[in-house]
């Protein structure tokens, strides 16, 4: 088996130069346009600067009147910020398109430090939420309905588009839209608060049949995949002190007794990408880590550290979540 | 709280252990165990399989977990979870399948092949500094 | 306002004069003007001199502290996920960078700036209201160094230097970290206020003789303008801040959706005030560098008319821009549309401003000496700033640039560029004039190359770090993301920024030499009034201007000035004194006496200050205790003034006799309190927004107003209190046997009836039975109300104030200065009382 890393923002190449889809395409055009307007632009101030400092007599006589702030300081901007902000208000027209009828929704409700998501129907109703993890089709816009359930934060996935706050009492809109399948990183861009800068997200975008499928088995309720080294025995201990534990106070693992709504869902998150809102790798073991001393990795988050439990119980209840798939 | 005073109790007696047994063995007489696998590789996969996550592993800046205890030294030290002897090839089942050794054990199995934990050991075999 | 038609300008031509002046006029003008001999002395000094110095002072104390906050968080940043800062630190050292910089360093730095300057350059011997600047200095000076010390004790803010709510409400900032900021901010906003009336009326009306608009320095345009912008745009954060604080103390729902506020209120107020801060930090800057430039070129600004033009189209169009900040909340299309479009407009002023300069240096012949390079240096760092401006303004680059480090990138370039540099370049080139040493030209130009190298290693990355998908104000990065190798060169860039701070802080220690007989001179061979032989009075006689660069045009200037052969060449009558002009072409109307050292307006700012500390750590008897002091203090300060003596009109050269006393519209006092109701009106006029604005978030929730039959009450007792103000200093000039006491009278009734129709209105909302922590509308109407309070509250020690001023005697009609004033404020009080009433009484009105 192959290992990757963490799914996240990937650095190099910058993702905002990086698009994945037609929500991002447009706006790294205007970045390069950006980019060279901006290097003419400085070009033009440097040789200006240059005569004026350097030249010839002759030159500087030709740099050194009124006439250059005419040109230069005013002219010469006026034109080129009239085309930049037609190009702009085209581009935002485009990039901004309110969302049409028919098309999926998703609602992502920013929480300190994570994120609730919500898979809608046509009719705008709930089918079945989950966290931390977006799972879209690939070739097909989608709507975020953006809401907070706390403070403010903003939703960014830069390989796929810009950002848009999530202000509480309002809900914002953003289309996004991911040519290929594939993994997109994200985060939190508005200060939040404590571990703010520990926000993370995946994005998923499956070709659309498999995104059918994930969205089928996502449906059903919480069902335990036993690993080959861990016995169903295991598991079902693992369920017992879950739910012994005060877990299910706060996490909703469907189709079991755990109900709570505090935190994350947990019907499937053996199958996710990350833990600790995109943040660690997940498998069992950084999984019993998490539960153990979550605040030791993320400091400042809602979810106490667990130390009281016995080694034999933490591995038993990693195991149960882990075989969440 | 009895389980936190079992669970405390339990960590201790094995590195009670492990610390009498240290510090009656002159550390330069003992033979160092190695592993054939690729130190540079393991550190890799420490980082992305984040065993950090529950061990402080010198080499990985974060996280820093403190739910296992820290491998700093790891190299040197007779025994594995205070209990096992420190051989590469049961180091590398241990990384694989802990349970399988240790039925009591909170280290969970590691999704690792036999060749990736063979290169997480020769990594932990590194570290020879406390 | 216009040129008086009495005036003759053909006086001018009696200077500079021939005749020899007469034994000890200057010993007297000395003796006027003394500076502090005993320790106490130096705290109760208050002529620009010496508090110009300590504000500068102060505010680059400041700069550095907050730039070790810097250095702080770049050591934690050098390398992912370490453990040198914890991340509740860092997130309070983030806060407090930002907060420090643009509260504690930006404005009070170019302030102190005017303060030190502007009456040098104007030729003026201080500032009109000497003992203000010196109030608002201390305040700020204790204030600012108790909120400062917060971060010694883990108490300082950690919501970002924007503040945004709800995280810093109660629920998710339950300390009194975010109280505060609040309270913090608080006076830091009243010592900037004060300071801007001192600028705006020191600016207009206290220039030498024949110092037309059109003559006026460059540097004091850009200070009018920074000061009028103060006026129109702190109003907002004090608005937005008192808000907060009741959101905060007594659950006053301005910010909490669920009881109809909104967090939107807060960004749309913060950045109504928030962007043009940006430019107010910029304009005298770049005042400095036009100033600056022509010096190290040795010719004249070119486009001057076109420079201070832009300055004025930027002090506007700045007001039209806030919202840019915001393009990612989801506003209305065409609302995005209008701030991108105005967004760049505001970068056509600037580049109109940088090709002045680049012009001015072409037409002359440059010399790298300290200050000029730090003025081209500024020129390069500000125009990239300017550029990724106008990529920014793109709102759909805005999507992805916005909160990442391309951000912090593009305002460093800006507010380093734009305001560090020419500060610098300030620093180097105005030291001569303060000091006996001018400040060393081989360590300034090592300083000014490790500084821009060390800006550009340690910002430019940035730029790609935000592209790389960085968010700012993080603590920490995860590993593996690609960003180390970029935050590791910041770090090293901003060591290296560090190291020439230091060593310009050696330099400084070195060779500052203030407070001394002798100032080193005109080093640079600036044209300004400035560099003219002066003394702790300042000019030895002011001049008759007759040029833009008299320095340069007017032969012989500094002889004449300096034998006293111009204006006011002593102290005729022994005090301090200075000529007030008209506000356009500066012709001499009167002789203004200048108060001397005293200490009220110490223990002044030292218990406002205490107030709101205070405050913050809710000891509220202590708090209102030290609150009273402040008033007795401030009340007692008052009660010095206007109290002419001498006789009416006195010589001020060549036959020139003006009068030493003037009430009325061409009056320094009038000016001062017509610019402070300014300030009261904008702040009234964003609570009224912010009214407006939140029915129309949740007009559900506005319940019907109080019935109708009790509004007459309220409006007749307001304009009881308006016409009565009025009548009382009215008949007090009519001059009969006992108009003095019925004015007394009058007035006092009048500050009664305003607090009468307070009462009345309070008690009719109370009776409808709204609350402020209800909903928003209670929130807001109990806002307005409170603000029209605070004014009747001050209303009702004025009326005291003039009946207590008649029985010691201390009223004559022919000095009703303080009655004019008084009111003038009981007009304003009576007039915004009606406005507010009728808005919240009649809009949207009665509901189903």
């Amino acid at each position: 088996m192959k290992t990757e890393p963490t799914p996240g923002t990937a650095g190099w190449p910058p993702p905002v130069l990086d698009p994945a889809g037609p929500f991002a395409g447009p706006i790294q055009t205007v970045a390069w346009v950006l980019f060279v307007m901006a290097a003419v632009v400085m070009v033009v101030v440097m040789v200006a600067l240059g005569v004026a400092l350097f030249g010839p007599r002759k030159w500087k006589r030709r740099v050194g009147g009124e006439r250059l702030i005419w040109i230069a300081g005013l002219a010469f901007p006026v034109v080129v910020l009239t085309g930049l902000l037609i190009y702009g208000l085209t581009t935002t027209a485009r990039v901004a398109e309110a969302p049409k009828p028919g098309e999926m929704r998703v609602r992502v409700t920013g929480e300190m430090w994570w994120w609730r998501v919500a898979y809608l129907d046509d009719q705008g109703r709930e089918i079945l939420q989950d966290a931390n993890e977006v799972h879209i089709p690939a070739g097909r816009p989608v709507v975020f309905e953006l809401e907070s359930a706390d403070v403010i934060h903003s939703f960014w996935v830069p390989r796929l588009g810009g950002k848009t706050d999530m202000i509480p009492g309002r809900r914002n809109f953003m289309r996004l839209q991911a040519d290929a399948p594939g993994t997109y990183g994200g985060q939190c861009a508005e200060y939040c608060g404590g571990p703010h800068a520990l926000m993370g997200l995946v994005v998923v975008a499956h070709a659309p049949k498999d995104y059918a499928a994930w969205l089928s088995k996502q449906a059903r309720p919480a069902a335990a995949v036993p690993s080959p080294q861990e016995p169903l025995a295991l598991i079902a201990q693992g369920r017992n002190v879950f739910n012994a534990s005060g877990c299910a106070a706060c996490h909703t693992i469907r189709g079991t007794e755990a109900n709570g709504l505090a935190g994350p869902d947990l019907t499937h998150v053996g199958s996710r990408q990350t833990l600790g809102a995109g943040i660690l790798p997940n498998n069992q073991g950084t999984m019993a880590g998490w539960i153990s001393d979550s605040q030791a990795l993320k400091p400042g988050n809602r979810m106490p550290s667990y130390p009281v439990l016995t080694g034999q119980d933490l591995r038993a209840v990693s195991a149960y979540l882990e075989s969440l798939k | 709280m009895a389980k936190t005073r079992g669970m405390a109790s339990g960590l201790l007696a094995p590195g009670l252990l492990a610390f009498a047994l240290s510090a009656c063995v002159d550390k330069a007489d003992l033979p160092r165990p190695v592993a054939q696998g690729d130190a540079a590789e393991g550190l890799a996969i420490i980082r992305e399989v984040g065993c950090a996550a529950c061990h402080k592993i010198p080499g990985v800046a974060w996280p820093e977990g403190r739910s296992g205890g820290g491998l700093a030294g790891f190299g040197a030290k007779p025994l594995i979870a205070g209990r096992l002897p420190n051989q590469s090839d049961v180091l590398v089942q241990w990384l694989i399948d802990a349970p399988s050794l240790d039925p009591g054990t909170a280290m969970p199995p590691m999704p690792l092949t036999r060749d990736q934990a063979r290169d997480v050991a020769a990594y932990l075999y590194t570290l020879d500094e406390d | 306002m216009s040129a008086d038609p009495r005036f003759d300008a053909a006086v001018y031509d009696r200077f500079p004069t021939n005749d020899d002046r007469p034994e000890g006029e200057l010993e007297q003008l000395e003796q006027a003007w003394c500076g502090p001999r005993k320790p106490w002395e130096w705290i109760t000094a208050i002529n620009n001199n010496y508090v110009g110095v300590y504000y500068v002072g102060a505010a680059m104390l400041f700069f550095v502290l907050a730039g070790v906050l810097a250095l702080l968080m770049r050591t934690q940043l050098a390398l992912p996920m370490t453990g040198f800062l914890a991340q509740e630190t860092y997130n309070q050292i983030f806060t407090m960078h930002g907060t420090v910089m643009m509260f504690l360093f930006a404005v009070p730095a170019v302030e102190a700036l005017g303060v030190l300057l502007l009456p040098q350059m104007l030729g003026a011997r201080d500032l009109p209201f000497p003992r203000l600047s010196a109030y608002a200095f201390w305040a700020y000076l204790i204030g600012g160094l108790c909120f400062f010390a917060s971060l010694f004790f883990g108490l300082a803010p950690n919501g970002g230097w924007f503040m945004y709510p709800p995280l810093t409400s109660t629920t998710y900032s339950p300390g009194i970290n975010a109280d505060f900021w609040l309270l913090g901010i608080g006076f830091i906003e009243i010592s900037a206020i004060a300071g801007a009336i001192e600028i705006i009326v020191g600016v207009l009306k206290t220039r030498a003789p024949g110092m037309t608009l059109d003559k006026l320095p460059i540097f004091a345009w850009a200070m009018l303008i920074f000061a009028c912008m103060i006026i129109i745009a702190f109003p907002s954060i004090i608005l937005s801040t008192l808000l907060l604080e009741l959101e905060r103390a007594l659950g006053w729902p301005f910010f909490d959706a669920a009881k109809g506020g909104d967090p939107m209120l807060w960004q749309h107020l913060f950045w109504f005030f928030g962007h043009p801060e940006v430019y107010i930090i910029f304009l005298p800057a770049a005042g400095a560098m036009s100033t600056i430039i022509p010096a190290v070129a040795q010719t004249r600004l070119v486009g001057h008319r076109l420079v201070v033009l832009a300055m004025l189209a930027t002090g506007f169009i700045s007001f039209g821009v806030w919202s840019h900040h915001m393009f990612t909340t989801g506003m209305p299309q065409i609302s995005i549309n209008y701030f991108s479009a105005a967004s760049m407009a505001v970068s056509v002023p600037a580049g109109v401003q940088v090709f002045a300069w680049i012009a001015t240096l072409a037409a002359g012949r440059m010399r790298f000496n300290t200050p000029g390079l730090f003025a081209v240096g500024g020129l390069v760092i500000f125009v990239m700033g300017g550029l990724t401006g106008v990529m920014v303004a793109m709102v759909p680059f805005d999507w992805q640039a916005h909160d990442s480090y391309f951000i912090v990138a593009h305002l460093h370039y800006v507010l380093i560029g734009g305001m560090v540099f020419p500060l610098f370049a300030a620093i180097y080139y105005w030291t001569p004039m303060s000091s006996s040493r001018p400040l060393s030209e081989r360590w300034g130009k090592w300083i000014f190359w490790l500084m821009f190298i060390g800006h550009n290693v340690t910002f430019l990355p940035m730029h790609l770090t935000g592209l790389m998908g960085m968010p700012r104000r993080v603590y920490t990065y995860l590993p593996d993301r690609g960003w180390e190798l970029p935050n590791m060169i910041s770090t090293v860039g901003s060591f290296l920024f560090g190291l020439a701070v230091l060593l310009w802080a050696v330099d400084m220690l070195r060779n500052f030499r203030p407070f001394g007989k002798k100032d080193a001179g005109n080093v640079f061979n600036g044209p300004g009034l400035e560099w003219l032989p002066s003394g702790r009075y300042s000019l030895r006689s002011i001049p008759v201007i007759k040029s833009l660069y008299p320095g340069w045009d007017q032969p012989d200037l500094a002889r004449d000035v300096e034998a006293g052969r111009y204006f006011l060449p002593g102290a005729p009558r022994g005090q301090r004194e200075t000529i007030v002009t008209s506000p356009i072409t500066a012709e001499p109307q009167y002789l203004q006496t200048l108060p001397r050292p005293s200490s009220w307006h110490v223990w002044g700012a030292v218990f406002t200050a205490g107030f709101f500390l205070i405050l913050t750590i809710q000891a509220y008897a202590a708090s209102v205790i030290s609150g009273l002091l402040a008033i007795y203090c401030i009340l007692k300060w008052c009660w010095r003034l206007d109290r002419p003596s001498g006789p009416a009109k006195v010589d001020v050269g060549a036959g020139v006799r003006l009068p030493t006393y003037v009430s009325g519209p061409s009056s320094h006092g009038w000016w001062a309190m017509v610019i402070t109701l300014i300030v009261g009106g904008m702040v009234a006029i964003m609570a009224c927004f912010s009214y407006i604005f939140l029915w129309s978030r949740r007009p559900d929730l506005w319940q019907s107003p109080p019935d109708l039959g009790s509004l007459p009450l309220t409006l007749i007792l307001l304009a009881a209190a308006g016409v009565g103000g009025w009548a009382a200093q009215a008949s007090l000039k009519l001059d009969r046997p006992r108009s003095a006491a019925i004015a007394a009278v009058l007035m006092l009734v009048a500050s009664l009836a305003a607090g009468g129709a307070f009462a009345a209105e309070a008690s009719a909302w109370w009776n409808s039975g709204l609350r402020p922590d209800a909903s928003s509308q209670g929130a807001t109407v109990y806002a307005l109300l409170a603000w029209q309070g605070l004014f009747v509250g001050i209303g009702l020690l004025m009326g005291p104030f003039a009946l207590l001023r008649w029985l010691f005697g201390l009223v004559s009609p022919r000095h009703p200065a303080t009655f004019e004033l008084i009111a003038l404020f009981l007009a304003f009080t009576a007039a915004q009382g009606a406005a507010t009433t009728l808005l919240v009484r009649l809009f949207p009105g009665v509901t189903a």
